[in-house]
C-alpha cells in the first residue's frame, strides 16, 4: 500500500495528467473519517452515503478552488458539514416541519427501526436531544463530543472564533442537560 | 471527563450506535470515482516558490525602505537633513547683516556720493601719508 503524502497528492491534485488518480487516493484516505462526521450529523447510513459522495463530487469539480493554504482535511470537512446543514435543512423542509422543533426531532424518529443502528435507550434519547439542538449547536457539539476535536480545529473548519465555539458547546450541553431531566 | 462536561454526558459515553453494511468503506472509493465527471484543472504548482515564500518578507522591506525614503525627503525640504539646517543659518546671518547696512544707510542719510567721498578722502590721505603709493602714483 502506498503512503499517504499530502503534500504529493496536492500537488498531483493540480496537474490533469495526475489528478483523478491523487483523488481517488484522498477518498480512501478521508472517506471513512467523513462518513461518521456526516453520519453524526444526519443519523440516517442512505442519507450519509448520500451527502458523502456529492461532498467528494463538489469537492473535486472545485478541486481548481484548493490552493493549498489549508489541509485539505480542513476543506473536505468544510465541503462535508456545508453539505450535511443543507441536506438536514432539506428534509427538514420536506418533511414539512418548522427549522429547530419536531422537524429536526423527525431525523431520529425511525432510529429504533434501523437496521444501521444498535445503540440502547440511553444513546437514542442523546441523539434525540443533540437533533433538537439548533444547526450550529448541533454540528458544535457533535464536533466536539463524538470526534473530540480542538476547538482551534472547529474555528477553521466553521469559520468561527474559538470563544464562540465554546459558548456554543456549552449551551448545548446545558439544553441536554435540561432535556434528560425534562424526560426523567 | 473534561471540566467542562456534564455528569450525564460522562455516563453516556461517545460511542452512538452506528453500523454500516459489511464492506461499505472497501467500494465506496470506486463508487464515489465512477460518479466523478469530467474536469479541466489548470496545470499549476500547488507547491509554493521560493518567490511565493519570500515575498511577504520583500513586501514587508519594500514597506519600511518606502517609509525611510519619505521620511528623508521630508527633512531634506524641512532643513533637518545633515548640513542643511547649518547652510540655512548661515544665510539667515548674511541676510539680517545685509538688512541692518540697508536700515543704517536709510537712517543716516547716507547716499552713493557719501560713499564714494569717504573712499577718495581715505585714498588722498593714504598717498599723503604712504610714500610707497606716492612714489608708484608719481611718474
Amino acid at each position: 500500500m502506498k503512503v499517504y503524502d499530502e503534500a504529493t497528492i496536492v500537488e498531483q491534485l493540480h496537474h490533469q495528467a495526475t489528478a483523478r488518480e491523487a483523488f481517488s487516493r484522498v477518498i480512501e484516505h478521508y472517506s471513512s473519517q467523513l462518513y461518521w462526521h456526516i453520519r453524526r450529523l444526519v443519523i440516517d447510513h442512505d442519507d450519509a452515503d448520500d451527502v458523502l459522495q456529492n461532498t467528494f463530487i463538489k469537492a473535486w469539480t472545485n478541486i481548481d478552488n484548493f490552493r493549498g493554504d489549508a489541509q485539505l482535511m480542513t476543506w473536505l470537512y468544510k465541503i462535508a458539514t456545508n453539505e450535511s446543514i443543507t441536506f438536514i435543512n432539506k428534509k427538514k423542509a420536506r418533511l414539512q416541519a418548522s427549522l429547530d422543533d419536531e422537524g429536526a426531532e423527525a431525523l431520529v424518529a425511525d432510529l429504533e427501526t434501523d437496521k444501521w443502528f444498535d445503540g440502547d435507550d440511553l444513546q437514542v434519547r442523546l441523539l434525540h436531544a443533540i437533533a433538537s439542538l439548533p444547526d450550529k449547536q448541533r454540528v458544535v457539539f457533535t464536533m466536539r463530543y463524538y470526534e473530540e476535536m480542538k476547538y482551534e480545529q472547529m474555528s477553521e473548519i466553521l469559520g468561527t472564533s474559538v470563544g464562540a465555539l465554546k459558548a456554543s458547546y456549552h449551551h448545548a450541553v446545558k439544553k441536554i442537560e435540561a432535556f434528560f431531566q425534562d424526560d426523567d | 471527563m473534561k471540566p467542562e462536561e456534564s455528569q450525564i454526558l460522562a455516563k453516556l459515553g461517545r460511542e452512538p450506535g452506528f453500523k454500516v453494511p459489511q464492506g461499505y468503506f472497501e467500494d465506496l472509493t470506486a463508487r464515489v470515482m465512477d460518479r466523478l465527471p469530467e474536469v479541466e484543472i489548470t496545470d499549476v504548482d500547488a507547491t509554493p516558490t521560493l518567490w511565493m515564500r519570500v515575498r511577504p518578507y520583500v513586501y514587508l522591506a519594500a514597506m519600511f525602505a518606502g517609509v525611510w525614503c519619505m521620511m528623508t525627503i521630508f527633512n531634506r525640504y524641512n532643513g533637518t537633513a545633515d548640513g542643511s539646517l547649518q547652510r540655512m543659518a548661515a544665510v539667515a546671518a548674511d541676510v539680517t547683516e545685509a538688512s541692518n547696512a540697508d536700515d543704517f544707510l536709510l537712517m543716516t542719510g547716507f547716499d552713493d556720493y557719501d560713499i564714494i567721498a569717504y573712499d577718495d578722502s581715505t585714498y588722498d590721505e593714504a598717498l599723503a601719508t604712504d610714500e610707497d603709493l606716492t612714489n608708484t602714483t608719481t611718474p
